[in-house]
């Protein structure tokens, strides 16, 4: 007890002492306080929705528009451009994808996502051919780093949209026309023919009554008797529909094969690269087609992956982690499935995998082993954290 | 009856990582719970676009050089993690910069800031002198007298010590200085603790600023993530679990003594031993059934405030620092030199007075890809003026809060504007949803004169259960380190007995 008493000794403790007497009769009852971060919280980003489908609209002969409303609690805000990581389950597998919300976020009454058919695609064939108005879903709420930043972005934006890649631009364009903001937008969007164009309508309808938006339909399989822009996304077309391309940012979002195409071309036009915006479009289709794939290890091959302090399942090259952990009954929380959120982020203990050169990972998560099962494919077998 | 773990450690922050560490270390059976799929808390790094932005570590204190080790460089050491991380030593202290007025760079070194001083301020040569005099005799009785818990301490022994312990450091400056530029540069890291100069313990305040002149501010490559990583390599090293993505629930408590921890997936681990890296309040009011609560325990907390929260904006920028004229990894920029005012501020929305940047490519150009570097920009705020925010205006809400910061920023360094490349906002709020701390407070509980350790228990009144982090004692990567290892020590105790 030495310590208290060389404390009294030090000049104006009594004095202190006897505010906190006072400060602990009349301070903040924080018994009041219970739960308040959580409330606070769950405001702005809830970690679940609770969606219920309300409308199912068809948009083109692949395409359908479903609206969500909330079963639970009041949607949260976002920012155009964002998307939701939707979870399903399909026979015995949970699963999930992320879908760009394509409403505005000005009214948060529902939430509509707009789903393209893929070729054997587990989840969209789903929600296409089976869901039903009334149905209920589990979603993440909305998260990702699609959309206009006022910070840096400027006010000119040139959107470059590939077939479905159109539905977070659709957000902004909505958003931007509705409450008239201080943007100009100019919208490229790339389809395979006129059939394939989603929003057709809306998207025309909104240029012709909003100078601040304008539309360039690119065609890639025209009719014969067709006189607009066909092909693909090229510098010279750029430069002929948008004149001086300096001072503008682009926001591309469509299938990888554009991509690799229109970012060649911008950089043709000598657009720097702050001035691109990409948006993630899922783990890639065929991984063995990544440059940097060990030729070595066939996709087919079966490696044994163990959970410490867990089981163990068979995952195969091939395929990404993620989704043999969720055929194993597995799960580890997950957003984006592109490798960019970090939401599913797992230790390695032993054992190594394969990652697209487009993953974010950290320096210390290289060093440490922290991988993104998302877009990881095992190499061998694996021990890991869950 | 055997307990599935010795000590169950909740929370992979600073101060968790090396209280389950220093435990696993000493022989313990410890498992450590994290909310997040990685540990780190506050000191963790995320990436936008092609940049690893470091979230929360600014300077490093407290470490010393291998020649003149400072106590946070023994606790690497004992924790087997020095080897395991490179740090970057940082010439200076600080730019501070209040425009048309103050415009001054002070180096780590006490000798060179004395002169940088003087030549600024010629009339106060003498007041310059003896307040540095003070704080070194201060801060070198409060080591010996309190650190090394000197059996002998007395008034006689450390009269300045006595004398000033419970100053506010306005008191003491006042005493000495006069042009409230100087005090303004010499009281600069207010910031750093979280208030106004009339409102900041002198001890709380020498203590830091001589250990920065005498240890050197630091930084560590590859971000603060490259340390909570390590820690928790060597964790797992010495035997230690770890489960990611697992939130305490609740802390099971009977007679006043813990019995175990629920996980958010209903979990039961039975423990005599909790170390909470969560927030105190947290900890009582969310994890502890009222019923198990003794009394008076919440009623403890009434004379204190919970303490302030940041505004950032992580800035990636598509050139190297000297293209933009930055020269110093640290820089503070003031609009003003009223203190009360901008402390005032932090409780609105309006433009702040006080923005700091941060950019550790100027000393360490592997922090950013070749060619780009990154900054932080940040103010002080309380969470306050956020909560009242509707939640569909708070992302136009943040940004324009943050162009302000933007301006500032152009007042010094005019052309970092057009070479942004990335950019990410962070308010109280979000350090409030990835922290779970109330007001997303970055250093725990305000910490004014009556609250500096002098005054405050580390003790809890339940047996079994520890704290370690920011709201354990202050916030600050050094203290939350050591609290860790402080922790360890009381529960090593209690485990022995």
């Amino acid at each position: 007890m030495a310590k208290i008493d060389y404390r009294k000794d030090i000049q104006g403790y009594e004095q202190l002492r006897g505010e906190i007497e006072i400060l602990n009769k009349y301070g903040t009852d924080y018994e009041s306080h219970r739960g308040s971060v959580t409330r606070v919280i769950d405001r702005l980003h809830p970690t679940r929705l609770q969606l219920k489908v309300s409308e199912i609209k068809k948009e083109t002969g692949t395409t359908k528009t479903i609206r969500f409303i909330s079963s639970g609690r009041r949607l949260p805000p976002f920012q155009a451009g964002q998307y939701i990581n939707l979870f399903v389950k399909i026979g015995d597998v949970r699963t999930s994808r992320p879908y760009s919300l394509s409403s505005a976020p000005h009214q948060t009454g529902f939430y509509d996502i707009t789903v393209r058919k893929v070729e054997s695609g587990f989840v969209s064939s789903y929600l296409l051919d089976e869901l039903q108005v009334g149905d209920e879903l589990e979603s993440t709420a909305p998260a990702g780093y699609f959309y206009h930043n006022p910070i840096f972005h400027g006010k000119d934006l040139v959107f470059l949209a590939g077939g479905s890649g159109i539905t977070p631009l659709m957000s902004m364009i909505r958003e931007v026309t509705d409450r008239g903001l201080n943007l100009n937008i100019h919208l490229i969007y790339g389809s395979r023919n006129y059939e394939d164009i989603i929003y057709y309508d809306e998207i025309e309808e909104r240029a012709a009554r909003h100078s601040q938006f304008r539309v360039t339909h690119v065609i890639s399989e025209p009719p014969s008797d067709y006189t607009g822009c066909c092909g693909f996304i090229s510098a010279d077309l750029l430069r002929d529909v948008l004149g001086d391309v300096s001072d503008k940012t682009f926001y591309l979002c469509g299938p990888d094969a554009m991509y690799r195409f229109c970012r060649q071309e911008l950089s043709n036009l000598c657009i720097p690269k702050k001035k691109i915006r990409n948006e993630m479009f899922g783990p890639p289709a065929d991984i063995t087609s990544d440059q940097y794939w060990p030729t070595q290890i066939n996709p087919r091959t079966t490696f044994k992956v163990t959970v410490h302090n867990g089981k163990t399942f068979p995952a195969v090259a091939g395929e990404t982690l993620m989704a043999s952990l969720e055929r194993a009954g597995l799960s580890v929380p997950s957003s984006c499935r592109s490798g960019e959120c970090s939401l599913c982020r797992t230790k390695l203990l032993s054992g190594t995998v394969f990652h697209p050169r487009s993953v974010k990972l950290r320096k210390s998560d290289i060093k440490y082993g922290y991988i993104h099962p998302c877009v990881a494919y095992p190499l061998e077998d694996l021990l890991i954290i869950i | 009856m055997m307990n599935d773990y010795d000590v169950v450690v909740i929370g992979a922050g600073n101060g968790g990582l090396t209280a389950a560490l220093s435990l696993a270390k000493n022989g313990c059976k410890v498992l450590l719970l994290e909310q997040h799929n990685i540990p780190g808390g506050c000191a963790t790094s995320f990436i936008r676009g092609r940049f690893e932005f470091e979230v929360a570590l600014h300077q490093l204190s407290g470490l010393g050089t291998e020649s003149q080790p400072g106590p946070l460089r023994d606790t690497f050491r004992r924790l087997g993690v020095l080897d395991k991380l490179d740090f970057v030593e940082q010439e200076n202290l600080f730019r501070i910069v209040l425009p048309g007025k103050l415009d001054i760079t002070l180096r780590a070194c006490r000798d060179d800031i004395v002169r940088v001083l003087k030549d600024r301020f010629p009339a106060e040569s003498s007041g310059i002198d003896r307040f540095f005099n003070l704080m070194y005799l201060f801060s070198t009785q409060m080591i010996f007298g309190v650190y090394s818990r000197d059996p002998e301490i007395s008034k006689t022994k450390y009269p300045e010590f006595f004398e000033y312990a419970a100053q506010d450091l306005q008191a003491v400056m006042d005493k000495y200085l006069s042009d409230p530029l100087l005090k303004l540069s010499i009281g600069n890291y207010w910031s750093y603790l979280g208030l106004p100069f009339n409102k900041l313990s002198f001890l709380d305040y020498a203590i830091m600023l001589f250990s920065y002149i005498e240890l050197k501010p630091f930084h560590i490559k590859g971000s603060s993530q490259a340390l909570s990583s390590a820690l928790l390599d060597a964790f797992l090293k010495a035997g230690g679990d770890v489960r990611f993505n697992c939130k305490a629930r609740k802390i099971v408590v009977k007679d006043k003594q813990v019995q175990g921890v629920v996980t958010a997936d209903g979990f039961e681990i039975s423990t005599r031993h909790v170390v909470s890296n969560a927030s105190t309040l947290t900890t009582y009011l969310e994890m502890i059934d009222i019923g198990d609560l003794p009394e008076s325990i919440i009623q403890s907390f009434s004379s204190r405030t919970i303490g302030l929260s940041a505004c950032g904006l992580y800035l990636g920028f598509d050139c190297e620092p000297q293209d933009m004229g930055v020269t110093e990894s640290t820089n503070f920029i003031y609009m003003s030199d009223d203190l009360d005012r901008m402390f005032r501020l932090g409780r609105t929305l309006e433009k702040p007075e006080m923005v700091m940047f941060s950019c550790f490519d100027v000393e360490d150009p592997s922090f950013s890809p070749t060619g780009a570097a990154q900054g932080a920009l940040m103010a002080t705020s309380y969470a306050e003026p956020w909560l009242s925010v509707p939640p569909n205006q708070y992302a136009e809400t943040k940004y324009e809060y943050t162009q302000n910061l933007l301006d500032m920023l152009d007042l010094i360094y005019p052309d970092c504007r057009e070479h942004i490349e990335e950019a990410e906002v962070s308010t109280p709020l979000t350090h409030m949803r990835y922290l779970g701390h109330p007001g997303g407070a970055i250093y725990g509980l305000d910490q004014y004169v009556k609250d500096t350790n002098l005054f405050v228990s580390p003790h809890s009144a339940i047996k079994g259960l520890f704290f370690a982090g920011a709201w354990a004692n202050s916030g600050g990567f050094q203290v939350t380190l050591a609290s860790g290892e402080s922790a360890a020590r009381y529960v090593l105790k209690s485990l022995n007995q």
